[in-house]
């Protein structure tokens, strides 16, 4: 087990360089670079060459490639993500101010899908195609279907043309002020966590079909237990495998691809942090929060699958 | 009982020139009501800040964060734009000759960190933006090219000279964006203020949270006796439009400064009814297309004229003000203003006379004469930004098509606007809005001379830079109007750039928030010192 980890964890190595050299590469590909947008402005501003070449001189744009990503590796070796081309301040200093929303967004909607997504799942499944299934099939189509920034927007719009009421403006952490976290985070969590609830659901009910149809299944149900032991003990645990890797890898998502739901909500999140950079072209900001982003999956990957072991015991790691 | 009919009328008369002030006193002045103190008022905004310097920024983002915490030379007074009246100036003289502005600078302002505000701070800052140290951006340095020195001979006098004439400097004096720092920190950086704040504001600095909150407090020791009224204020940090606008409703902010569309408009006075306030503006600015002039077939005056002989700029204002708020035809000066074209002189100009069937014939008769019978497939970038952006090239490429011009509409974001468009001429057509702080015609017209870095259609004209140099140094108003009117028509008529239409703006605020008259740009009157709560 401990050589299984130890091979895991190095094999993160290269995963995070390709992922941090190809975002570098695309990083300049794409037109246009920080100090033309810095000195361009909103309604265009007075640009002198000279001032350009200085600004990029500064911030060492001037550098050759090679040299530039050299540069950052062997800050992020020292745990220096650099500074923010476009504000001047450590990347790490402006991560942290977002972190904290992030992982209780993406902890608290993938609670709430858990919660939603596995006794429903199985239900539809020991229930199939009867209302019971139907109801949970349509409720987890619908959330499919409806992107959740919209069902976000509508929530707004309800508690306000209703109510007379909106989520506040400003994030307040939990443990600031419990009250004012719950009323501003409780609508994108729930949000979020019906849009991976029904992912999750239509997972579940898929794998709980899949091994109600087993052998040990039917031998449980010949020897005369009781549904819920059958359904409990034998069929969940051994459905469980496929659906842990889905909670898992929504998990790592949901700390940097919530942009629009972090938009429509006002919450001042990772994924927001990203796209800011990305249209600022602010490259050690985009840099450092991609190879955080991998580094998040490649963990969250490896305790899956640690956590496999656990559900079936057959899995043995080498 | 005649003693009692002459007091009866005289109190008619008093109560009729009661009720005559009452109705001639603009909404913002009617003040009878005692100010109220305290609260602290809460404002979205729909853009996080590149830094804090206004000296080097041009986004409102910046200046309506940071407006209430810092002085300026002049200002535009709040209740009467475009008067201007002194701010950290008491007064001014200007010699005869026009080439020197004396300042009296007012004694007893404190920077917030203690220090007096004395002249030498004010030479400083406008040093620092007439004339920037290397390394150091100054976005309107092009405004003050008639100042050779700022000098301060002692602690409360300033004095610009100049090497001629200049009919706007006042008015850019008065620029909301020229906020005065304390010397003593722009000697050790002059980009100290793009991540400080120490200014000489009705506010002080409390707290700036990037992408979510910035936050003011009132400075106790502001030079104007009694100001401010507020406690402090905040600004919520917001992209989506539909969110600032549910937080005005929910009353989680209560007033949005820049814009907000008229439907987003219509529903929060449906559903708060008198209990918000909405002052619909005119707009310091205009939403149009650059013609790159150096490629063909832009190069030839019939192509363009026939471009903008296509574009139905009065149905654009039916169709787009709903929409985005584009609504007065004009031409290169905001309509209604004294520097505007008369209507009719605007009418004789390609594109501006309203018969549209004419007008288009007249466009295919100038494509086929130039070439093009079949009319030919252009691009236009754009910036993808939906509001008024996209909305206006959706509608033009519509009007081209019943010409035979077939756009190919390229949004871009704005980096890529920038370096793939705006900034390189790598574009043919390009939507370019003209915005200012002001309508002072230096700002807007400079970027229709040669080389000008603003002038983005690349365009050469000797004719209109002497009557851009002209205008600027003329100090007869009339004199001053002709030179502006001629520059205008010589654009319009070689059609170097092709207006669309001039924007409006809706401020939306709750009813509660006094003393605000919002001016026709979101730049001016963000100082906030008059603003006062009615209830919290």
């Amino acid at each position: 087990m401990s050589t299984y980890i130890a091979k895991r964890i190095l094999l993160i190595v290269p995963t995070l360089l390709g992922a941090a050299a190809l975002v570098f590469l695309i990083m300049r590909v794409i037109p246009g670079d920080v100090a033309l947008l810095i000195f361009g402005g909103d309604a265009g501003g007075h640009i002198d060459p000279k001032q350009l070449a200085a600004m990029r001189q500064r911030l060492g744009l001037d550098q050759p490639l090679w040299v530039q990503f050299g540069t950052w590796l062997w800050g992020v070796l020292r745990f220096d993500f650099g500074t923010s081309l476009w504000t001047g301040r450590p990347v790490v200093e402006e991560l942290l101010i977002r972190l904290p929303l992030s992982l209780e967004l993406a902890l608290a909607a993938t609670t709430v899908s858990v919660i939603i997504a596995i006794p429903f799942g199985m239900l539809a499944a020991i229930r199939q195609d009867t209302w019971v299934d139907y109801l949970v099939r349509v409720v987890s189509i619908g959330g499919l279907a409806i992107p959740s920034f919209w069902v976000g927007i509508l929530c707004i719009l309800l508690l306000v043309i209703f109510f007379g009421w909106g989520p506040p403006l400003e994030f307040t952490p939990p443990w600031v002020n419990p009250w004012a976290n719950f009323q501003m985070m409780i609508w994108p969590v729930l949000t979020v966590g019906y849009r991976y609830a029904a992912v999750t659901t239509r997972m579940t009910r898929s794998t709980v079909l899949e091994v109600l149809r087993e052998d040990y299944i039917r031998t449980a149900w010949a020897k005369g237990l009781r549904e819920r032991a059958v359904v409990i003990r034998h069929a969940l645990k051994n459905a469980m495998l496929p659906v842990i890797t889905l909670i898992g890898t929504e998990f790592a998502f949901l700390i940097g691809g919530l942009v629009v739901t972090e938009t429509v909500f006002t919450l001042n999140g990772v994924g927001r942090f990203v796209v800011d950079a990305v249209a600022h072209r602010d490259y050690p900001v985009v840099q450092a929060l991609i190879f955080l982003t991998a580094f998040s999956f490649v963990i969250v990957n490896l305790l899956v699958d640690l956590t496999y072991a656990w559900f079936d015991p057959r899995i043995r790691y080498r | 009982m005649a003693v009692g009919i002459r007091c009866h009328r005289t109190l008619i008369t008093v109560v009729a020139l009661a009720v005559l002030v009452a109705l001639a006193t603009p909404a913002g002045v009617q003040a009878a009501e005692a100010p109220r103190r305290g609260g602290t008022l809460l404002a979205v905004i729909g853009a996080d800040p590149p830094s804090l310097d206004p000296h080097q920024e041009s986004t409102f983002a910046t200046l309506q964060l940071v407006a209430p915490l810092y002085s300026t030379l002049l200002q535009s007074d709040p209740y009467a734009y475009p008067k201007i009246i002194g701010d950290a100036a008491s007064e001014w003289k200007i010699s005869p000759d026009a080439l020197t502005y004396t300042f009296k600078i007012r004694q007893g302002i404190k920077f917030h960190d203690g220090s007096a505000l004395t002249a030498t701070d004010v030479k400083a800052t406008y040093d620092k933006l007439v004339f920037p140290p290397e390394g150091v951006r100054s976005v309107r340095q092009n405004a003050y090219s008639a100042v050779t020195s700022i000098e301060a001979p002692d602690p409360s006098t300033l004095v610009f000279k100049l090497k001629h004439a200049s009919a706007s400097l006042l008015d850019n004096l008065a620029s909301p964006w020229n906020v005065i720092y304390p010397k003593k920190y722009l000697d050790k950086d002059p980009n100290y203020f793009k991540a400080n704040v120490v200014g000489s504001g009705p506010f002080k600095f409390k707290s700036y949270t990037r992408g979510s909150t910035f936050e003011g407090e009132r400075n106790p020791d502001y030079f104007v006796k009694d100001r401010p009224y507020l406690n402090g204020y905040k600004f919520f940090i917001s992209t989506e439009t539909s969110v600032r606008a549910a937080a005005i409703r929910s009353g989680r902010a209560y007033i949005e400064f820049r814009d907000l569309p008229n439907a987003d408009v219509e529903a929060i006075k449906k559903q708060l009814g008198d209990k918000v306030t909405v002052q619909q503006t005119p707009m310091t600015g205009q939403f149009g297309i650059a013609f790159n002039n150096t490629v063909k077939p832009f190069t030839d005056v019939r192509v363009r004229k026939a471009l903008t002989l296509g574009l139905d700029r009065y149905t654009a204002g039916k169709v787009l003000f709903p929409l985005a708020g584009l609504r007065d035809v004009g031409a290169l000066m905001r309509p209604g203003t004294e520097w505007a074209l008369p209507e009719a002189e605007l009418q004789k100009l390609p594109g501006f006379g309203k018969d549209m069937e004419k007008n288009r014939a007249e466009a295919r008769r100038l494509l086929a004469e130039a070439g093009y019978p079949n009319g030919f497939k252009v691009v236009l970038k754009n910036r993808n930004v939906k509001l008024p952006y996209q909305d206006f090239a959706v509608f033009a490429i519509q009007e081209w098509r019943r010409i035979g011009i077939e756009a190919d509409h390229r949004p871009l974001e704005t980096a890529a606007w920038f370096a793939d468009g705006r900034d390189t001429g790598n574009f043919e057509l390009i939507v370019l809005p003209t915005v200012e702080a002001s309508d002072d015609p230096d700002l807007f017209l400079r970027r229709y001379t040669t080389g000008d870095t603003q002038n983005w259609g690349r365009f050469t004209d000797p004719g209109i830079d002497d009557l851009f140099s002209r205008q600027a140094r003329a100090l007869d108003t009339a004199e001053r109007k002709k030179l502006i009117q001629q520059i205008q028509k010589s654009v319009l008529e070689k059609v170097y750039y092709m207006p669309g239409l001039w924007w409006s703006r809706n401020v939306v605020h709750w009813a509660k928030v006094k003393n605000y008259v919002a001016p026709p740009n979101h730049y001016a009157n963000q100082k906030l010192q008059d603003v006062w709560l009615a209830e919290d």
